[in-house]
């Protein structure tokens, strides 16, 4: 009963604003010029051959028919077929969702082996007054935009190969050692905006909880330096580290569309780009609203998890 | 004892396992894959429907044409091995023996007609039903010989049925609805679909059935989409592809340094072009006057130079490739530069528009239009024009272009095909229909174009091409810039390839089937 | 000025040097066309592809046209665009932040909501749906950017609003009848300029990688215009043999946003010192 009382408000919002997502990408798609069967026919598009081609494929009903005819099998977890290939957006979505997913903790899991010791290092040689490294670094890694770093790398290891390979993607399960030699780069290009991220993050989470009143405490009670860090001080930034972490796995969902490109990983961006590309509406709504999903249940779980960390907040919010 | 027994059970096990891993490795090795780095997906998969090259390539693998051209663009036999013309209007065409589909059915006369009739039929909205003529009627005449009838004589009838949009696909399986050719491919060429992984790969087997004896070489082909040039050119530098193409002509000088990747570059009948909109009362290309003098102030010269490194020759309406003379005396290519701009700017001043204000299209789809699009701006600021550059995603320019005609000028490319008549015939709107948009329409063209296509190829052809570029180069309402010159960029330790040095149908890997691996 | 400026270089060498370089550029970047540094979109100036020579100092690009006066043009154009674009961001979400925490209920919900639908979006996704809708150019890239910083920046002033909103001065003001805008102008926007104002350097640093990764695709700069997104997209395929290209074009671009941030991270610890404290 207490989950239901929990959950039950969350899901509604959470389907309040999936609903937002799912109007919003079907209106912006009608608004774009130039259709499907623009691209089909290519420039030998004529009236007649347009308007076969639109009924073909149920393009030529009302905005409003398509949008609930589209809706209605959302529902039902019929997420429609590609205009392009005629096969199941889902389907495809499925199997490209796991290379998204890899990419994503890989480079979250780069982010925070580099950026959460850097930051508690940065912290500790600010209150000595310094830090003036740990400051550079989390500006530096914020400002290389990935496409930059990621041409670099492709240039730097198709000459020389060093172990690793700059592009091309095999599956985890077909052979798992060629699979990571080919996802370090990707990931290392889309991790070092994290690790910036999570450095300054933690960073500041530290120095404010530093000079809290139980850090003061434990402190006198002389503690050694590293159980106060590890009772106090990181359990209690976690929670806002948490948050950067999440929001920040949410947008690699979405937001590796040129890493995906400049490596050629087939991840669920780089399927939603092309096919936006190529006016197939199914695939980018549904694409679109994928990612949306998984977005918003990850910010749930992260909610959940607040309140595995710190009772207080569960007592506060529920 | 017993544990003895058993010990020697299981290494008997174990050297049999062995055995068996030894022998499917060892089998893996003898099968030989290709790998091409393809460097866009295809748009649609209909081979009849899709008008875009980057579809072609793969139709060119799995299916074939009655007919093919050789590298000096003449015809020679495809899927028919031999045909012949009875009569003006009639052709015959007699299909290979032991032509079969991947799925082990022999090709017959009625995989012909059902073909020919899918692309004549509206309802399949096939754009290349036009290039036929007007066809009366598609028959068998016995086990092997198709024969086609025309309403009128038509030239290039034959070109036609070589060019991949005429692919004959499995008729008998399509009307027992066993075979759907949007959704699936099956045909009658080297290699066919094993798997396509939307916008990530396709991979082909060598089709079993294919009639040409011990070929393909290769077992397999394998077409990661690399988008990208530069991972393009990363991947074939590290060997995870071994043939690949480029539009960029400075591929040649971006692998200077690498001894292992030879680059060939293959001559077109397709060329670089602009469209004007001539129709738009309201636009400054309205004034046939103000064409003329865009045309003139143009320097391809300069665009050959700076975009293509030299490398692309400037072509005619009627593809320089043809090696005929047509068109190339018109005052666009033939005066001097100055006297060219010198006439552009007193034509600008005749119309009343010294300086009009006009827009270039380019797509992003390509990134030389919009380096064509601004030695264009330069070479037409000129001559007094104030020129503006706008690069849009493909689908908004087909639009605008097409059906809005909603733009000044376009920059694109157009395909030649396989005979001198074929791309020009493009000039005549209502022949056309895609260019109805902006196409200012020239009675006296239109007839001498339709009266072209009846004459057979020789000096009579010729002087009727002749007087048809001096009405093309005073409309100036579609222009050819340089020729479309494609890269082939391969990995010389690791695959053989045979590419033409010419080719007119878009079918850069013709002899795909005698690319040999020379990994072990 | 001056003397600020001494001030912060004594007190952080590193900021004062970010805040020189950014100085430089937005110097550059306003008087470039003023500058004796060359024309920007002169096709065959020089050679295609020649290196850095007395002539053209960063060499010359795929068309022959010299680079510096190129980057020079990118850096006006970036800035430009992100600026804009900030300004944008930083009004509306300062306003809707303050109003949502003020006025509180439906509006409030509304506002949760919508940042919300924007933040499930993906950022770039939504970027390219923006630019196709719009149409690629100046105006879908300022777009892209506002819907991209906007949920953070309304979220971030929200939350500040609505702890001033229950403090003592701000109901008292209400008590004694000021009308919201009032409120709003008066007494909350004082208080939460120093938040806005830290956002307002972090959505510049972002808006700067928004507006080059469009350009990265194609969607940003309008050609012969350059932007440090678009050079480095036509510049990143001659790598191998004109590196310069992209290095200089990258160089401006990292060291642009660096700065920003640095310059953030300072403007920062001056309204929210974090001082920290040793553990022993």
């Amino acid at each position: 009963m207490r989950i239901l009382r929990y959950l039950g408000p969350r899901l509604l919002l959470a389907a309040i604003t999936l609903t937002g997502v799912a109007v919003l990408v079907f209106i912006s798609l009608r608004l774009i010029p130039g259709g499907f069967a623009d691209i089909v026919l290519g420039p030998f598009v004529t009236p007649e051959s347009r308007a076969i081609l639109t009924e073909r494929f149920g393009l030529d009903e009302p905005g409003w028919v398509q949008f609930f005819k589209w809706f209605w099998a959302l529902l039902g977890g019929d997420f429609g077929v590609s205009l392009v290939t005629q096969q199941s957006v889902i389907a495809e979505l499925l199997r490209r969702a796991p290379v998204t997913g890899e990419l994503a903790l890989l480079s979250l899991f780069f982010a925070l082996a580099v950026g959460l010791p850097l930051g508690v290092a940065s912290a500790a040689a600010t209150a000595r007054g310094g830090g003036r490294i740990g400051r550079t670094i989390g500006a530096l890694g914020a400002s290389v935009p990935d496409f930059v770093l990621g041409s670099l790398f492709i240039f730097v290891f198709s000459v020389w190969s060093l172990g690793l390979k700059a592009g091309g993607y095999t599956p985890f399960f077909e052979d798992p050692i060629e699979n990571l030699l080919g996802m370090v780069l990707p990931a290392v290009t889309l991790g070092v905006f994290g690790m910036a991220l999570i450095l300054r993050t933690t960073r500041d989470a530290v120095l404010r909880v530093l000079t809290e009143g139980h850090v003061t405490a434990a402190v006198a009670r002389g503690e050694t330096p590293r159980q106060i860090l590890r009772h106090h001080v990181l359990r209690n930034a976690s929670v806002l580290i948490l948050t950067v972490s999440a929001t920040y796995f949410g947008y690699l969902l979405g937001g590796a569309v040129i890493v995906e490109v400049l490596f050629s990983v087939p991840g669920v961006g780089f399927y939603i780009y092309s096919a936006l590309l190529n006016r197939d509406y199914a695939v980018v709504q549904g694409g679109v609203l994928f990612v949306a999903v998984i977005f918003v249940l990850l910010n749930m779980l992260v909610d959940l998890l607040y309140v595995v960390i710190d009772p207080r907040i569960g007592a506060k919010r529920g | 004892m017993s544990f003895i027994g058993r010990t020697r059970g299981f290494l008997a096990a174990a050297g049999v396992s062995a055995f068996l891993l030894g022998s499917t490795s060892g089998l893996a090795m003898a099968e030989s894959t290709i790998t091409w780095g393809k460097p866009a997906e295809i748009t649609f998969g209909d081979v009849h429907v899709a008008g875009t090259a980057s579809s072609w390539d793969v139709f060119q693998l799995v299916y074939e044409t009655l007919l093919t051209t050789d590298e000096t663009l003449a015809l020679k036999p495809g899927l028919a091995e031999s045909w012949e013309q009875t009569s003006p209007t009639t052709y015959v065409f007699t299909l290979r023996e032991n032509a079969a589909f991947s799925n082990g059915r022999r090709v017959e006369p009625a995989d012909v007609v059902g073909s020919f009739n899918r692309i004549l039929d509206p309802a399949t909205a096939s754009y290349w039903a036009k290039q036929f003529g007007t066809v009366k009627e598609v028959k068998a005449l016995d086990e092997r010989r198709v024969q086609v009838e025309l309403e009128e004589p038509h030239t290039a009838f034959l070109p036609a049925t070589a060019h991949i949009s005429a692919a004959i696909i499995p008729a008998k399986e399509l009307l027992a609805g066993e075979f759907d050719p949007v959704t699936e491919m099956m045909g009658t060429g080297p290699f066919m679909v094993v798997e396509h992984k939307q916008d990530e790969s396709w991979t082909f087997a060598a089709n079993p059935h294919y009639w040409r004896e011990g070929y393909p070489l290769a077992d397999r082909l394998y077409a990661p989409i690399i988008p990208d040039e530069a991972a393009r050119m990363a991947a074939l530098r590290d060997g995870r592809i071994d043939y690949t193409f480029f539009g960029n002509p400075d591929i040649e000088l971006l692998f200077a340094r690498d001894a292992n990747v030879t680059v060939i570059a293959q001559e077109t009948t397709n060329y670089y072009r602009v469209d004007v909109n001539a129709l738009n009362p309201e636009r400054p290309f309205h004034d046939k006057r103000v064409r003329q003098a865009m045309d003139l102030a143009l320097d391809r010269n300069a665009i050959r130079e700076l975009v293509f490194a030299g490398s692309a020759p400037v072509d005619f309406p009627v593809p320089r490739a043809f090696g005929l003379e047509a068109c190339k005396s018109n005052p666009a290519y033939a005066l001097p530069r100055n006297e060219r701009l010198e006439k552009a700017r007193a034509l600008l001043a005749e119309a009343g528009t010294p300086a009009p204000e006009v827009a270039i299209m380019a797509t992003t789809a390509n990134p030389l239009y919009a380096r064509i699009a601004q030695v264009m701006q330069q070479s037409m600021n000129e001559a007094g024009f104030e020129t503006s550059i706008e690069q849009v995603p493909v689908a908004d320019w087909l639009q605008r272009v097409f059906t809005d005609a909603d733009f000044d000028l376009s920059v694109s490319w157009l395909a030649g095909y396989t005979d001198p008549t074929m791309v020009i015939s493009w000039w005549n709107p209502k022949f056309a229909v895609w260019n109805l948009a902006f196409f200012e329409d020239v009675p006296a063209l239109d007839t001498a174009l339709n009266d072209v296509k009846k004459m057979p190829a020789g000096a009579d052809r010729d002087a009727k091409l002749d007087e048809i570029c001096a009405m093309i180069g005073d409309g100036a309402n579609l222009l050819a810039l340089v020729n479309k010159v494609d890269y082939v960029a391969y990995r010389n330790d690791q695959i053989e390839v045979r590419i033409d040095p010419k080719t007119g149908s878009s079918n850069m890997f013709q002899h795909i089937g005698e690319f040999n691996s020379l990994k072990q | 000025m001056v003397a600020a400026l001494t001030s912060l270089w004594r007190r952080d060498r590193l900021s004062a040097l970010a805040f020189a370089i950014l100085a430089l550029l937005v110097f550059l970047g306003v008087f470039g066309p003023w500058l004796p540094l060359g024309d920007a979109t002169q096709v065959a100036a020089g050679p295609r592809l020649s290196p850095p020579t007395w002539a053209f100092p960063m060499g010359t690009d795929e068309l022959g046209r010299s680079f510096l006066p190129r980057v020079v043009e990118g850096i006006r154009y970036t800035f430009l665009l992100a600026t804009v674009a900030v300004i944008i961001t930083a009004i509306l979400g300062t306003l809707l932040g303050m109003l949502a925490a003020t006025v509180g209920g439906f509006l409030d919900m509304v506002v949760a909501r919508v940042a919300d639908v924007l933040f499930a979006f993906p950022a770039l996704l939504a970027g390219l749906l923006v630019a196709a809708v719009v149409g690629p150019g100046a105006a879908s890239v300022i777009t892209v950017i506002c819907i991209a910083t906007l949920p953070l920046f309304m979220r971030v002033v929200r939350s500040a609003s609505l702890s001033l909103a229950e403090r003592g001065f701000v109901i008292a003001a209400q008590v004694a009848g000021a009308t919201t805008w009032r409120v709003i102008l008066r007494h909350i926007l004082p208080n939460v300029m120093s938040v806005a104002i830290i956002q307002i350097t972090y959505a510049l640093s972002i808006a700067m990688i928004i507006e080059s990764a469009l350009s990265f695709l194609g969607l940003g700069a309008q050609p012969p215009r350059a932007s440090l997104g678009s050079l480095l997209q036509v510049s990143s395929v001659y790598l191998t043999i004109a590196p310069w290209l992209v290095g200089f074009a990258g160089l401006t671009l990292s060291l642009a946003i660096v700065c920003v941030n640095l310059l953030g991270d300072s403007l920062r610890d001056a309204v929210e010192p974090l001082p920290g404290r040793t553990l022993t």
